[in-house]
């Protein structure tokens, strides 16, 4: 028997995105979306990120080293990973309506909305109708008092790059729904590129000395989403939970 | 006994707000936040309403009426507001972690974050983590075919006002904790109007010819949240469920 784990990409069946063409957008002569148009840029000649994007392959999600070596875990680590992938993901913290972190949320397959200003950029994420806020200000990174799910972030650009850098993290999120752990010293670096009007790259780099031996990293594309809104997908307490199975 | 109603500003007792002097504010000789000073504008001319704001108190949004006069409802409505209110407000959508809408994230005391664009305001509340879009595209409202909590919202100005008009709604909200009721065809138009840096007017319409006999709404003030930032709040579960009592007996849920 399967767990039914992916409780964030729930959507109810009778929904559907509303349709509505994207303003402004680079489109062909067909007026389908332009995808491989050039990457448009802010008033203050940054790469503008903004708008609807979605993590198209869920193997990220599920699994942040799919694709590539195992995670260099210290051996509690491994322990616990284990432990909470063979008990099929029972016990992740979205079974509780508490959502997502920085890694999940990234690679998580349901829309997501970018919105730039220079000061700030935020994630408006479908999933758990919740957000994560970017300090663009110049602000460093505080020391942490209160561990978050989402952490604290703050970003720079260099050239064409968004860094992101977060912690703050508490240790009851999880990396990814296999259970990659993460702790109250878990750094995680993000740098997106914006190649062109369809594609972002996103690099993840996790930096944790508690819980890996080393820093490792994960390679996720980024799809933007034409003419598609983000409909409202609220976690309803408990009405998953019954129907998790664990080992 | 009076029921446990204020899930949404619960905040664990060893929280508190991340203290970091918002760059960019005026500030007076001092260095203090200054309040009065002109409320800014954005590249393009129009009033720039970005920042954190917070409501003080939580009469209206207990209670939209809450200045006395009273919401003009009509039957059926009066009778579903006037069980809630026997209940104590148990049933509200906060109790399963589903949060509020428009009217009672609006007059909520917890700092939510304007981030305006010319194509877009989001609002990021730090209750529930949740966040609400408005669109300044000139989109217009689009036919109902998924009712939502949060509804759907598009904003116009008008002169230095922002007026924002949502539909769309779900019927199982409350505009407020005492319950006066929300159904698919209410129509909410949000005017808001910043006099000054520090201080940010709104009004707020209800119109709902099924629940309501003519349009009604209350006028609340908005404070700038100087040098603090949100903190993560969610709602797990059914923590504060179990505390949720209904007039004259314990609730073993």
């Amino acid at each position: 028997m399967k767990a039914l784990v992916l409780l964030a990409a729930l959507v109810p069946v009778s929904a559907q995105w509303l349709q509505y063409p994207t303003p402004g957008i680079p489109r062909t002569p067909d007026g389908k979306p332009n995808l491989s148009a050039p990457a448009p840029k802010t008033a203050d000649g940054k790469p503008d990120l903004s708008g609807i994007w979605n993590a198209p392959e869920d193997k990220y999600f599920r699994d942040l080293t799919t694709g590539g070596p195992p995670a260099p875990m210290l051996p509690w680590a491994e322990k616990l990973f284990k432990e909470r992938k063979e008990n099929l993901e029972k016990g992740h913290p979205s079974e509780r309506c508490l959502g997502h972190g920085v890694t999940d949320y990234d690679t998580l397959g349901t829309l997501r909305r970018i919105v730039q200003t220079p000061q700030m950029i935020a994630f408006l994420y479908e999933g758990y109708n919740h957000y994560r806020q970017i300090f663009m200000d110049g602000r460093p990174l505080p020391e942490t008092t209160q561990p978050s799910y989402m952490g604290y972030s703050i970003g720079r650009w260099e050239g064409d790059t968004l860094v992101v850098e977060t912690n703050g993290l508490n240790d009851e999120g999880w990396l990814d729904m296999d259970g990659h752990p993460q702790t109250e010293s878990t750094h995680i670096t993000e740098r997106f590129r914006r190649r062109d009007f369809g594609h972002m790259d996103l690099q993840l780099i996790i930096d944790d000395p508690k819980a890996y031996t080393k820093t490792w990293s994960a390679n996720v594309p980024l799809v933007y989403a034409p003419d598609e809104e983000l409909i409202e997908a609220i976690c309803e307490n408990e009405k998953d939970l019954p129907h998790m199975v664990g080992k | 006994m009076k029921a446990l109603v204020l899930l949404a500003a619960y905040v664990p007792l060893s929280a508190q707000w991340i203290h970091y002097p918002t760059p960019g504010i005026p500030r007076t000789a001092d260095g203090k936040p200054n309040l009065s000073a002109p409320a800014p504008k954005t590249a393009d001319g129009k009033p720039d309403l970005s920042g954190v704001w917070s409501v003080n108190g939580v009469k209206y949004f207990m209670n939209l009426t809450a200045d006395g006069v009273e919401a003009p409802l009509l039957p059926n409505a009066a009778a579903l507001y006037k069980q809630r209110l026997a209940q104590l407000q148990k049933g509200h959508p906060s109790e399963r972690c589903v949060g509020h809408g428009v009217t009672d994230f609006a007059t909520l005391p917890a700092p939510r974050r304007f981030i305006q664009t010319p194509q877009m305001i989001a609002v990021l509340y730090e209750s529930y983590n949740h966040y609400r879009q408005i669109f300044l595209d000139g989109r217009s409202l689009p036919k109902l075919t998924q009712p939502a909590y949060m509804g759907y919202s598009v904003g116009h100005w008008e002169g230095d006002t922002l007026v924002v008009d949502t539909t769309g709604f779900d019927d199982r909200g409350w505009l407020d904790m005492n319950g006066h009721p929300q159904t698919e065809t209410t129509h909410v138009t949000e005017r808001y109007r910043r006099p000054d840096f520090g201080h940010m007017d709104l009004q707020l319409i209800i119109e709902d010819p099924n629940a309501y006999s003519k349009p009604w709404g209350v006028n609340l003030v908005l404070n700038y949240f100087a040098d603090e930032d949100m903190i993560e709040n969610l709602c797990e579960n059914e923590r504060d469920y179990s505390h949720l009592v209904v007039k004259g007996k314990e609730e073993s849920k």
